[in-house]
């Protein structure tokens, strides 16, 4: 069992979603590479499909949807798209960390965080259920809680800030070195977001992990990761280092997207909407660029042909008009 | 063709509305076949009640050459202690039956739902009050006090019984419908209704109620069948007078009088009431399960 | 266009059996808003913004202070009296899919207020038709798709403009938004924003824009009042323009500090303010409410609360003994 960072390849992955109107892809043919040690960002609106590629990690895609093709490849377990069971369960947990969406109202009610830890514990077969507590409490203390309060709490006592903080020390506990978070920000303040952030980054560094971060806010990506997708309508469009890609975004909807943020410097009026709304399931054309109603430079190979994705040292792009441009210059 | 000029303008007027809702129900009720048992289970009961005792006379009459005879061609279900056919009793005994039931679940459903809206949308001092008297009255047990009534009062007509029953069954009802109306008037749209200035009559009858349609219409149908067993329960105890045609007396008069429950022969007696409640419990339920799409314009429209 | 001056509220919580639980959620608060003006709101959730935003749209009461509508003082009207007032002050909330009726069609929705109005002023039901097509186009809809539609069948970012061409059909003077883009795709807020901006500039209607994202309160007016609020009081207030060049307050410092920096197109700025601890419900009531969290505390700043007031040297009126402008925000690297 590694106990180092593990990396991550995801290839050709698939997800469908029965639907009334025949399977529909959430999710397609993307392959994304998670470096070890590195936190890489998925940056996407409602729709892009990046939770359930986040669920595909822990192979946790529930029914109507299902893995079509592809295969997630992690260090040290193999290709988990194959697990089925009890093994999946092991390597829940285990092996990958998940701190689910909205995690402030993850936790049971009825039940103290330290209750639902030894739980956690048990179900994954902890010898040393002492240790474990220590643990978590050191985990708590790291994350500036006081853990031995924190640990007698129920759900309600906490504030958001805090419970999101205790998602982050389940997920770590059973030293998982994988670690997946689905909107760690969502529905907190600014400041506890910075604060959260902060966290994140430095328990990623003390602790060796290989972190994806799930999120709608280029901002919190911006903050934490070293690297960025961008997706869209179940595509991968466009991923790079962050700062390069944030830097001299190339996709159109890379750039629409860091457009359409108003700043607090600078000309207020450069700030610009993309045009159009991002398609649901149903609405993501079948073929052709998923892009193209919003795209700015779009042309007429978009409306029939996939852009295949192309690499550019450590760029990737899926667009018709950026591969024309670098041909022609 | 107007008809088909007016939603695409968007100036949708009632009755086009009225039309589009009943097109829905109609999707709704076509998805699943169950459903449209259900509805036609109901229907034929409803018509069992209304026109089926017309086919009879008053007096069925009684053979004394056929008592408590066992399923045959000529009684399909046999005949009772006084030789007249089970399946005409059956028929018969529905009107009261079910007219109780009906007025039942009107008067809890109408009862229940209008305390419930006031004491939830009006709140502090008006709800404890309702609600303190709806906990009191929730207390009161109902089978004895229906033995107590029944010593002075014969229920000889379905109106009065249902009266009774459902004087006694809007308590729960009241409580859920209260509850809906807590929560649904903390919602956006109601303060919203609120901050433009429309009535509260707007309020409850076009912002809240639509929102508790199928959970009201799920209870009301379910105040049917509760009725349905109350009546029969106390016939069948023996506590009421056999005064009026009655399921319940049907099978008191199986159990007690025929000896259903040592000879064979009165077996079609016994099984032919409790068929038929079965069967309206059966059609309830298949329709209930429709009560949710039908109100849900999201579920209905797709 | 409204005003209010000394502002309270105070929230009471079931408490233990001891008795309840008071929580002060306003403690004295001035504002202004001027017709056709806007204003911004921004705090940490639990300030007491949301609360004054509802109180201006006249959906909660407050305890004492005056609030002044058109010249018109509030507090000596009866309810009744007070209402047609406050509809003048329409309310956006912050989620669309709870905001619009699932089981009426966009048609009735607007319809209900329009017919209200047209019952008052003796117009036809051709009005109606007429007006709720109108402010479907105001809001940048086709009426044509959209009015026979039920909300489901629309997107987050039309929901939210249906929502305020609801609150247009009663000719309101201003729009108080609460958090009014937070639950809309991102690439769809600026639309929303921008909608805002347009109705303010097109029928000079006054914008209250409740936040705690600084850039979005810019991007509405960056010559409206910007007031930062903790814990019920107002700290710090000006032009917005100005509080974000020069923050003086330590807590609008570590506001504005918090914003993600789009490291690769910005720098972080130079002075990063980060409060000592987190906002906890138990925090002390005595001196400046700011204290027990702040790096920069010195002398006093326990023992008696500052005030909102103008210091020498300080454009903006602030409540800080110590006000220093610090260079908090991110710089774009083209400017550096």
């Amino acid at each position: 069992m590694a106990d180092q960072a593990p990396g991550v390849r995801i290839d050709g992955l698939t997800v469908v979603y029965k639907t009334p109107a025949g399977e529909l892809p959430a999710v397609r043919g993307i392959s994304l590479t998670l470096e070890p040690g590195t936190i890489t960002g998925i940056v996407g609106e409602s729709g892009s499909g990046k939770s359930t590629l986040a669920l595909s990690l822990l192979n946790a895609v529930q029914p109507p949807g299902r893995i079509a093709a592809g295969s997630v490849e992690i260090d040290g377990l193999g290709d988990v798209v194959g697990f089925a069971g009890e093994q999946l369960r092991k390597a829940r947990g285990a092996h990958i960390g998940y701190v689910f969406q909205a995690a402030q109202n993850s936790l049971n009610p009825l039940k103290t965080v330290g209750k639902q830890l030894l739980d956690l514990g048990r179900s994954h077969g902890v010898a040393d259920l002492r240790g474990l507590v220590r643990e978590a409490r050191e985990l708590l203390g790291r994350m500036g809680l006081d853990g031995a309060r924190v640990l007698d709490s129920h759900q309600h006592e906490l504030s958001g800030g805090m419970r999101q903080r205790v998602g982050i020390m389940l997920a770590l506990v059973l030293n998982a070195h994988l670690v997946v978070l689905d909107e760690p920000t969502t529905a907190l303040d600014m400041i506890t977001q910075a604060n959260i952030l902060k966290i994140v980054r430095e328990v990623h560094a003390e602790r060796g992990l290989t972190t994806l971060v799930i999120t709608h806010d280029i901002g919190v990506v911006a903050e934490v990761a070293d690297r960025l997708a961008v997706m869209y309508g179940g595509r991968l469009v466009e991923q790079g280092p962050t700062r390069e890609v944030l830097g001299s975004p190339r996709h159109p909807y890379t750039r629409g997207l860091i457009r359409a943020i108003p700043r607090l410097v600078g000309d207020i009026d450069e700030a610009r909407a993309l045009p159009g709304r991002p398609p649901t399931l149903v609405t993501v054309p079948k073929e052709g660029c998923v892009f193209r109603e919003r795209c700015e430079l779009r042309m007429d190979v978009c409306d029939t042909v996939d852009p295949s994705v192309v690499a550019d040292g450590s760029r990737i792009v899926a667009c018709h008009a950026v591969t024309v441009k670098e041909h022609a210059s | 063709m107007s008809d088909t000029l007016i939603p695409e303008t968007g100036m949708s007027t009632s009755a086009t509305m009225r039309r589009n809702f009943w097109l829905g129900v109609w999707r709704v009720m076509k998805r699943k076949p169950s459903r449209m048992a259900g509805v036609v289970i109901i229907v034929g009961f409803a018509f069992m009640g209304v026109f089926g005792p017309m086919f009879f006379p008053d007096h069925l009459p009684d053979n004394p050459n056929a008592i408590t005879q066992p399923p045959s061609w000529a009684h399909w279900f046999g005949t009772d202690p006084q030789g007249r056919d089970v399946v005409a009793l059956v028929i018969t005994g529905s009107r009261y039956v079910l007219l109780s039931a009906a007025v039942t679940a009107l008067i809890t459903v109408v009862f229940g739902t209008s305390l419930g809206l006031f004491s939830g949308f009006k709140r502090g001092r008006w709800d404890t009050v309702l609600m303190r008297i709806t906990d009191m009255k929730l207390t009161i047990p109902g089978l004895p006090l229906l033995l107590v009534l029944a010593t002075v009062w014969k229920f000889g007509s379905p109106i009065q019984m249902g009266l009774v029953l459902g004087l006694l069954g809007w308590g729960g009802v009241a409580r859920a419908v209260r509850a809906q109306t807590l929560s649904l008037r903390e919602r956006g749209f109601i303060e919203a209704a609120r901050g433009l200035g429309l009535s509260t009559k707007h309020i409850i009858s076009k912002e809240l109620l639509p929102s508790m349609a199928p959970y009201i219409a799920m209870n009301m149908l379910i105040a049917v069948t509760g009725a349905v067993y109350a009546q029969v329960g106390l016939f069948f105890l023996g506590v009421l007078p056999y005064e009026s045609d009655n399921w319940g007396v049907m099978l008191n008069l199986a159990v007690f009088q025929a000896g259903a429950m040592i000879t064979t022969n009165a077996l079609g007696y016994l099984l032919a009431p409790l068929l038929a409640i079965l069967l309206l419990t059966l059609g309830i339920v298949l329709v209930v399960d429709a009560m949710d799409e039908i109100f849900n314009p999201r579920l209905r429209e797709e | 266009m409204i005003n209010g001056t000394g502002i309270t509220k105070t929230f009471k919580q079931r408490g233990n059996v001891l008795g309840r639980r008071e929580v002060p959620a306003l403690r004295g608060v001035d504002f202004e808003i001027g017709k056709g003006g806007s204003a911004s709101f921004i705090g940490e959730s639990g300030c007491g913004k949301t609360t004054l935003g509802r109180i201006i749209a006249g959906l909660e009461t407050y305890d004492s202070g005056e609030i002044e509508i058109d010249g018109t003082p509030m507090s000596p009207l009866k309810l009744k009296h007070r209402q047609p007032h406050f509809r003048k002050i329409q309310m956006i909330h912050q989620d669309p899919y709870s905001a619009l009726n699932p089981t009426r069609t966009i048609y009735q929705t607007l319809q209900a207020p329009l017919a209200l109005r047209a019952g008052q002023t003796g117009r036809s039901k051709g009005w109606i038709d007429e007006r709720a097509a109108e402010v479907l186009s105001l809001v940048g809809l086709d009426p044509g798709t959209v009015l026979s539609r039920y909300p489901h069948q629309l997107s987050g970012g039309m929901r939210q403009r249906v929502v305020i061409a609801r609150a247009l059909t009663v000719d309101p003077e201003m729009l108080v938004a609460d958090e009014a883009v937070s639950m809309i795709d991102v690439s769809l807020r600026l639309g929303i924003l921008a909608l805002l901006k347009d109705l303010r500039e097109r029928l000079g209607v006054s914008v209250l824009f409740i936040t705690h994202d600084v850039a979005t309160a810019r991007y509405i007016g960056g010559d409206g009042e910007l007031y930062v609020i903790y814990r019920g009081q107002v700290v710090e207030r000006g032009p917005v323009d100005t509080i974000i060049a020069n923050p003086v307050h330590p807590y609008t410092q570590s506001l504005l500090s918090a914003i993600p920096v789009l490291h690769g197109l910005e720098l972080p700025g130079e002075e990063p303010v980060v409060p000592l601890e987190s906002l906890t419900e138990n925090q002390s009531e005595s001196g400046c409410l700011f204290a027990a969290r702040c790096p920069f505390r010195g002398d006093g700043c326990t023992d008696e609360r500052p005030l909102l007031r103008v210091t020498e040297g300080v454009p903006q009126e602030h409540a800080c003994y110590y006000p220093q402008r610090r260079s908090v925000i991110a710089r774009p690297m083209s400017e550096v």
